[in-house]
């Protein structure tokens, strides 16, 4: 089976968090490398062909997003995004907390390549432990002169700063999170102008997943060969896998993107005893399911998007048959509906009125025509929106209304019962 | 007397943060960046963010206090009344839910008799249901104090608040600056949004808007569904029957 340990190499073994074990492993002996000996142009190339495609959702290529930066004297920023927070999403918690030295070294590597002097790494506000480790993490190799001004005696300074959120799913959306970190509400911005051009302070910033940033090291030590050899062509490398769901032994697994589907579930041990799959979330909350018969499709960025879904964050859930949809799809409309941050009327009344009416079709209350109403209200919701968190609704939910329509019927015919909400 | 004695203390709390927020500032190029961290800080010491804690932010910060208001009020870990010594934070969503997260709740309101966002009457527990916490793989999991606690079971629950109300509970206690009262939700509620969704109490009425305009507009939608056949889109194929669906998709439902 095609579990690999790359990113996740030592971690439950070793305590990686000390920067004497990490660095004993080979550990930050990459961004000594760069920084004494690599053109910032050479990084940007080796990661352009690489084919290293972003890990926290959009899957959009790493090396083209540094190169939309202007090239006008301004200060550059890098921004690390660790406010992971999608449903079902659980691989930058464990990167945090098992090795944070990890990340740093490929923020920094991603920073010098983009030629910024500051970089800031954005944590989530419920992860107060992983916030104390990287901080430590970061205060450890401030004193090996890895970090800070005139980094191993080459005149190059990077600075990073720590910073934690409190508690906003949409600070993971990139302008939200630079609106958070500048001391503001966490809204999302129009775009254009993108980040690259007007981000941090108005200034040509980048958001990188941490995934993302943590594979640099790698992709520098073994080449751009190595990573864009594995997996499909357009689509290749490794990526940490959130499973969860009804599967025996959820977790993170490492595995070559292109992996089919039905081998991650034999990975993470299987359905429950005399159970069977009948539905499978690809890519966190905001993916649209596929069936027991997309089992065999390869999993990587392109296949899902070609079956009208996608690979998101990595986070796949899967659904035996004893799952209530109805209750399901309620959970992820009551999320999107709490954590919409009101600026658009689409999103923030849309998700509203589909929680509320799941919540009377669930309570026996509902109408027929309830189901109709909540696929064209999701519907409607889509593309209307500044960010992408009012269209998220509606994959997930019109996926499992017409799957399993028959559960959602059987609740509206069912006399009323008390269901907590 | 009560407000004098506050505000004395509160003195000592700005003794102790105020450091902390001058390093806190350092590390900007803009002094507003620091705004969330000195709340948090101003939390840590206090159990909660109260309003002299964001009036002084915004003094610190060259702020209008409407700016750090409104922007503490996006939050939802800035607690912006006093809260029990422990927030249990069981999560509602997805992979936890279809793990047991139900009844793990519903377990949580019985013993603790206090709902969500409510605190107990002794001010030692406060209670939130809490959306996905990023550790699905030990699913149902909670935070307390915004600790973990994984694989969720009744017999870990009854553990854990008996260690919690005697005192021998490993994770450590909030501060508490000031008595919390039962519900610590503040103004805006953030599951009726518009001044158009207030006043829904009944989920099985949906026209209770507060304005009859909207109960005409449910009741037109239920009897005539034009305005949606109206599109040949998904709405049509469902209206026109499982039948049709069943044709195109054989294997749909169970």
């Amino acid at each position: 089976m095609p579990v690999v340990k790359v990113l996740t190499e030592g971690i439950g073994e070793l305590n990686l968090r000390d920067i004497d074990v990490y660095r004993s492993r080979g550990g930050y002996e990459q961004w000594k490398r760069a920084v004494t000996s690599l053109q910032p142009a050479e990084i940007v190339d080796l990661t352009l062909k690489s084919g290293l495609r972003g890990r926290g959702g959009a899957g959009f290529p790493t090396g083209r997003k540094w190169q939309f930066l202007p090239d006008n004297g301004h200060p550059r920023y890098m921004v690390c995004n660790c406010d992971e927070a999608e449903p079902g999403t659980f691989k930058d918690h464990m990167l945090l907390e098992e090795t944070p030295h990890q990340i740093l070294e490929g923020m920094l590597i991603g920073s010098y390549a983009i030629g910024s002097k500051h970089a800031f790494i954005y944590i989530r506000g419920e992860f107060k432990r992983g916030y104390a480790i990287f901080v430590e993490a970061l205060a450890q190799a401030r004193a090996a002169g890895l970090v800070g001004d005139n980094i191993l005696g080459t005149g190059t300074s990077i600075e990073v700063t720590v910073h934690r959120g409190a508690g906003a799913y949409i600070c993971g959306e990139e302008t939200a999170l630079l609106n958070s970190v500048e001391g503001r509400r966490g809204e999302p911005r129009l775009k254009p102008p993108f980040p690259a051009v007007k981000g941090l302070y108005g200034e040509p910033t980048v958001v990188n997943n941490v995934e993302t940033l943590a594979t640099l090291p790698y992709i520098l030590k073994n080449g751009a060969e190595w990573f864009a050899s594995v997996g499909p062509q357009r689509s290749p490398g490794y990526k940490v896998v959130s499973v969860s769901g009804h599967v025996r032994k959820p977790g993170n697994y490492e595995i070559p993107l292109g992996t089919p589907i039905r081998e991650l579930l034999e990975i993470a041990g299987g359905p429950r005893e005399g159970r069977k799959i009948v539905a499978v979330q690809p890519g966190g909350g905001s993916s649209a399911c596929l069936f027991e018969e997309h089992l065999d499709l390869g999993y990587d960025f392109d296949t899902m998007a070609a079956n009208g879904t996608m690979l998101g964050s990595g986070a796949v859930v899967f659904f035996d048959d004893s799952t209530d949809f109805v209750r399901a799809a309620h959970a992820l409309v009551r999320f999107y509906a709490h954590e919409s941050c009101g600026q658009c009327t689409p999103c923030r009344e849309g998700g509203h009125w589909l929680e509320i009416t799941l919540e009377r079709i669930l309570e026996g209350g509902g109408l027929d025509s309830d189901i109709d109403m909540l696929l064209s209200v999701s519907h409607q919701m889509t593309g209307l929106n500044l960010c992408p968190l009012g269209d998220s609704i509606e994959p997930f939910l019109a996926s499992v209304v017409k799957r399993f329509e028959s559960q959602f019927r059987a609740y509206v015919r069912k006399p009323a019962v008390s269901v907590a909400v | 007397l009560v407000e004098a004695a506050r505000q004395r203390d509160f003195a000592s709390v700005i003794l102790e943060v105020k450091p902390e927020a001058e390093r806190l500032i350092a590390q900007y190029p803009h002094s507003r960046s620091a705004l969330l961290p000195i709340l948090h800080a101003f939390q840590n010491v206090e159990g909660w963010v109260s309003p002299e804690a964001m009036a002084t932010t915004a003094e610190w910060l060259d702020l209008p206090l409407s700016v750090v208001e409104s922007t503490a009020s996006f939050y939802s870990l800035f607690f912006r009344r006093p809260v029990g010594k422990y927030v249990l934070q069981p999560c509602r969503n997805l992979s936890c839910l279809i793990n047991g997260a139900g009844e793990i709740m519903d377990y949580f309101r019985e013993k603790l008799g206090i709902g969500h966002l409510e605190t107990s009457a002794d001010g030692l527990f406060s209670y939130e249901e809490v959306e996905c916490l990023a550790a699905c793989d030990r699913a149902p999991c909670m935070q307390v104090n915004l600790e973990f606690v994984y694989d969720l079971s009744k017999e870990k629950i009854d553990a854990m608040l008996t260690a919690m109300r005697g005192g021998t509970s490993e994770v450590a206690p909030l501060p508490q600056s000031a008595a919390p009262a039962k519900s610590w939700h503040v103004g805006q509620d953030t599951t009726k949004k518009s001044p158009g969704a207030q006043g829904v109490s009944d989920p099985n009425d949906p026209g209770g808007m507060g304005d009859p305009s909207g109960v005409r507009m449910i009741e037109r939608l239920n009897r005539d569904p034009a305005p949606l056949d109206a599109r040949p889109s998904r709405e049509r194929l469902i209206r026109d029957g499982a039948a049709r669906l069943a044709a195109q998709e054989p294997e749909h439902g169970k």
